[in-house]
């Protein structure tokens, strides 16, 4: 289980025993008892089929769902600081100021009357920052993803791949330990997403940080995955928990590769046996 | 021979017929409508007693009176045609004329404008002049010709005036309220709820239109002077009728106007007897009207600036004034 | 040079129509009022209307600055309790349940109703008209706002919650601007309607010495026949409504125009 970051300790591990999460007002059972272990840096895709409970399950990581059972435990990566988030118990979650959480939803969801500059450092402005500091932050990441030339314009004025990579740059600039995203590209045309993958995958490699990927697509998830995690259909189970037996450096001319197809006819396979199709 | 007496008869019959058809009058009734400038009140009780004794029916009329409430326009309504007669009061007959309608008078209720400003007696006032000085608010509805009369008479500089819009609620709250009001209506209803008015009269200060005035055309004076004759005397006798004994009309006011009590109707009526009743002899006709007063009321009317004096009308073109005798 | 000269002329494109559509509609109302004889104290013409104005320039003007006042003060009150309210509302479901019923009680009430309990407590003048112009006007405030409020993109409240932002934070950073749109209308909608109100007031709470407002004029002018100053007054008042609109409009567009589809 070795992660393949630069930076092992600028990520969270995390511990989930027996999560599970019932919706009262439906009496849908999301999640019926999950254990999962991540390790510090590395980046795990989760693939299952519509409905499933992956988006739920991400909610719940990150503090924006109470889990009704289980135990989620996350851990600080510096030594010095080897702080649990909180004491065991059904349905706690990890107060997120103490660990940086950032979540890119499927949509952009930038706020339309600011602009991209303010739109990126919106996260830090909310955590009090000064301004001339937050700026700065928000310029580097903007410039990470490629976007430094649109800085004051509006979000109605720019693409929906464009909107996207702002919306990572806002999840980067608090320099998050933990990175949720849930199917984040899967509204944009294939050459952009393939871009994007390649940007997001760069970036993790670069700062080291954990990430969960949500996502529909078997070739996505094998790209930029260390790791790919297959539920079943609702209530989530992991039918497959596969290590991605493909080199570190990825590129475009990967997809290609008959290693690939191998891997992702794997994970294929296994949403087949959990019911999806 | 016996086909020949027949008809003879015959023709004796139908001649016979035809005469009392032109003696007894035997043409349908007139069909017409009263409309009343204010909801169902003793001011009308002359109106309902005619209709409820049948004198509108002997007379020839078929009435439908119908009652007003806040802001009803009524010598509007005469001029365009919309109703035959109306209720309004002799500046607003004046007005209407100036302005082109219409309209004259053919008998009037009040002899005595019941028009008043009601004052709390514990303020010791000993006239209209003393009300304008003594400070306070001064309630008068916006527009009213003897607002402004009272106005020039006595000035604002003292007095803060502010819209009257119906009811007692101010005055029973302020010791310093002064309002405006018809001298047998509010004052009553005052004292009723415990407070304590004292009125004076505005024509006691020089300003005294005919009130009560029932309208109309002047064309249908023309057309039809039976009619209005007709309709002048019924109004004499209902109005007679009602002096004495208010009784029946009362109750049927009262069950079209459910916010005013029988012991209300009662005092009303009582109270404003004297301000109907025309100076002079006892017996003296019941609605009449004479030119000095109209002529009066046009030379106010121009002076307060409320007609132009170039559009005023000629005093004897306002109404038709032998009263119902 | 073509992107130019269709700027300097577009705002014929938004005067122009109007414009037309009145001359229009004054001409035939001229011609069917007199062809029909319609007396002059049912309906003037707008021949006549137009000079009642000429009559008197200067006291209409003076009439309509009186009535702006107490329209503005109530309508300005009404942006800022309506806000206020809208948020309040917006906080628990409780409370909203709880109070919302009876900020309908503005709507319905008729000012004519409880003038006499304002004259008693706040005194006859510019502030119980004004409080009448507010009584009429506010209920579209918070109606729009708070619809607004309860409206923020789900997302983006979960970025907010993320992030860890205050209850203050949401409401100022978020909240706010996103119903911005909701309450331009709600404020279009009360701008005309405070106009309307200050003049209702105007019939029962004005003090009636000093200058008249076009409240007083109507009332005044129609007891005394005068109907084409009455008009000469409405015509009054529907500009000065017309111009409060325009105001909102232009706050709406200069704060909407980079980001709402509304203004674009």
């Amino acid at each position: 289980m070795t992660t393949v970051a630069s930076q092992p300790q600028a990520g969270v591990s995390l511990e989930l025993r027996g999560i599970a999460r019932r919706f009262e007002s439906t009496g849908v059972v999301a999640i019926e008892s999950l254990d999962l272990d991540v390790p510090a840096g590395q980046f795990l895709a989760i693939i299952g089929p519509s409905g499933c409970g992956k988006s739920t399950l991400l909610r719940v990581i990150a503090g924006l769902d109470r889990a009704n059972a289980g135990e989620l435990r996350i851990q600080q990566p510096t030594p010095q600081r080897t702080s649990e988030a909180g004491p065991s118990g059904p349905g706690y979650y990890a107060p997120t100021p103490r660990v940086r959480t950032a979540y890119v939803f499927q949509d952009a969801h930038l706020l339309p009357w600011r602009t991209v500059l303010k739109n990126v450092s919106l996260p830090l402005e909310l955590a009090g920052a000064a301004r001339a500091d937050r700026e700065r932050a928000a310029r580097d990441a903007l410039n990470q993803v490629g976007l430094s030339d649109a800085i004051e314009r509006y979000p109605a004025q720019l693409s929906g791949g464009m909107r996207m990579r702002v919306s990572l740059a806002r999840a980067l600039v608090t320099d998050p330990k933990l990175l949720l995203l849930d199917e984040p590209f899967a509204a944009l045309d294939e050459i952009t997403r393939q871009q994007l993958d390649d940007q997001l995958r760069r970036l993790w490699r670069e700062r080291g940080m954990t990430v969960i990927f949500v996502t529909h697509s078997i070739g996505e998830a094998t790209f930029l995955a260390d790791r790919a995690i297959v539920f079943s259909r609702r209530p989530a189970r992991i039918v497959l928990d596969h290590m991605l037996d493909l080199p570190a450096e990825r590129t475009m001319a990967l997809r290609a590769d008959p290693a690939f197809a191998r891997q992702t006819g794997l994970l294929f396979q296994a949403l087949q046996r959990g019911g999806a199709c | 021979m016996r086909w020949e007496k027949t008809l003879m008869h015959i023709r004796l019959a139908s001649i016979l017929v035809m005469l009392c058809g032109l003696v007894g009058g035997a043409r349908a009734a007139d069909k017409v409508t009263i409309a009343l400038n204010w909801v169902p009140e003793p001011e009308f009780g002359g109106i309902y007693q005619a209709q409820l004794d049948g004198t509108f029916a002997k007379n020839g009329l078929d009435v439908e009176i119908k009652p007003g409430g806040a802001g009803a326009p009524t010598w509007q309504r005469v001029a365009s045609g919309q109703v035959e007669y109306a209720v309004a009061s002799a500046d607003e007959v004046v007005i209407a004329r100036a302005n082109g309608a219409d309209v004259v008078a053919i008998f009037t209720i009040y002899q005595t404008c019941p028009q008043a400003i009601m004052t709390h007696a514990s303020r010791g006032y000993k006239s209209l002049a003393d009300v304008f000085n003594g400070g306070g608010t001064l309630a008068l509805e916006i527009g009213l010709p003897y607002g402004k009369f009272l106005e020039k008479k006595y000035g604002l500089s003292k007095v803060k005036r502010i819209p009257y819009t119906g009811g007692i609620a101010n005055f029973l709250a302020d010791a310093n309220f002064s309002q405006q009001c018809f001298v047998f209506s509010e004052p009553l209803a005052a004292k009723k709820s415990g407070g304590d008015p004292q009125t004076f009269l505005v024509a006691d200060s020089g300003y005294n239109p005919y009130t009560g005035v029932i309208i109309t055309r002047s064309e249908i004076a023309k057309a039809k002077p039976d009619q209005v004759s007709a309709m002048v005397k019924s109004l004499g006798d209902g109005w007679r009728a009602y002096q004495s004994d208010a009784k029946r009309a009362n109750d049927a006011m009262g069950k079209l106007n459910k916010s005013m009590d029988a012991e209300t109707f009662a005092a009303a009526a009582e109270a404003q007897k004297p301000l109907i009743q025309p100076p002079g002899p006892e017996n003296l006709v019941l609605g009449t009207m004479t030119s000095e007063r109209w002529h009066d009321l046009v030379g106010q009317l121009v002076d307060l600036g409320i007609i132009d004096k170039s559009k005023a009308p000629a005093p004897n073109e306002c109404f038709i004034g032998t009263g119902g005798k | 040079m073509p992107r130019a000269r269709s700027n300097r002329w577009s705002w014929l494109g938004a005067v122009l129509p109007p414009v037309f559509v009145f001359v229009v509609l004054t001409l035939a109302a001229e011609v069917w009022l007199r062809v029909r004889d319609v007396k002059p104290f049912i309906v003037p013409t707008p021949s006549r209307v137009f000079s009642a104005v000429r009559e008197a320039p200067g006291d209409l003007l003076a009439s309509t600055c009186k009535t702006a006042a107490a329209a503005l003060i109530g309508f300005g009150a009404s942006a800022l309790a309506g806000v206020a309210v809208a948020i309040g509302l917006s906080s628990t479901r409780l409370i909203r349940n709880a109070f919302y019923p009876y900020t309908v009680f503005f709507q319905t009430v008729p000012v004519v109703a409880i003038a006499p309990m304002l004259v008693i407590w706040f005194e006859a003048g510019l502030q119980s008209v004004a409080i009448c112009a507010f009584i009429v006007s506010v209920f579209p405030v918070i109606a729009n706002t708070l619809a607004g409020l309860l409206s923020t993109d789900p997302a983006l409240r979960d970025l907010f919650k993320l992030y860890g932002a205050g209850p203050l934070s949401r409401l100022w950073k978020l909240r706010l601007p996103w119903a911005l749109p909701n309450i331009i209308t709600g404020l279009r909608i009360a701008a005309g309607l405070s106009v309307i109100g200050a003049i209702v007031g105007e019939f029962v709470a004005t003090e009636l010495s000093g200058n008249a407002g076009l409240g007083v004029v109507i009332a005044t002018s129609a007891r005394y026949g005068r109907t084409d100053r009455v008009f000469a007054a409405i015509l009054a008042a529907s500009l000065l409504g017309l111009l409060m609109l325009c105001a909102v409009n232009l706050v709406g567009y200069l704060s909407l125009r980079r980001w709402h589809a509304s203004e674009q």
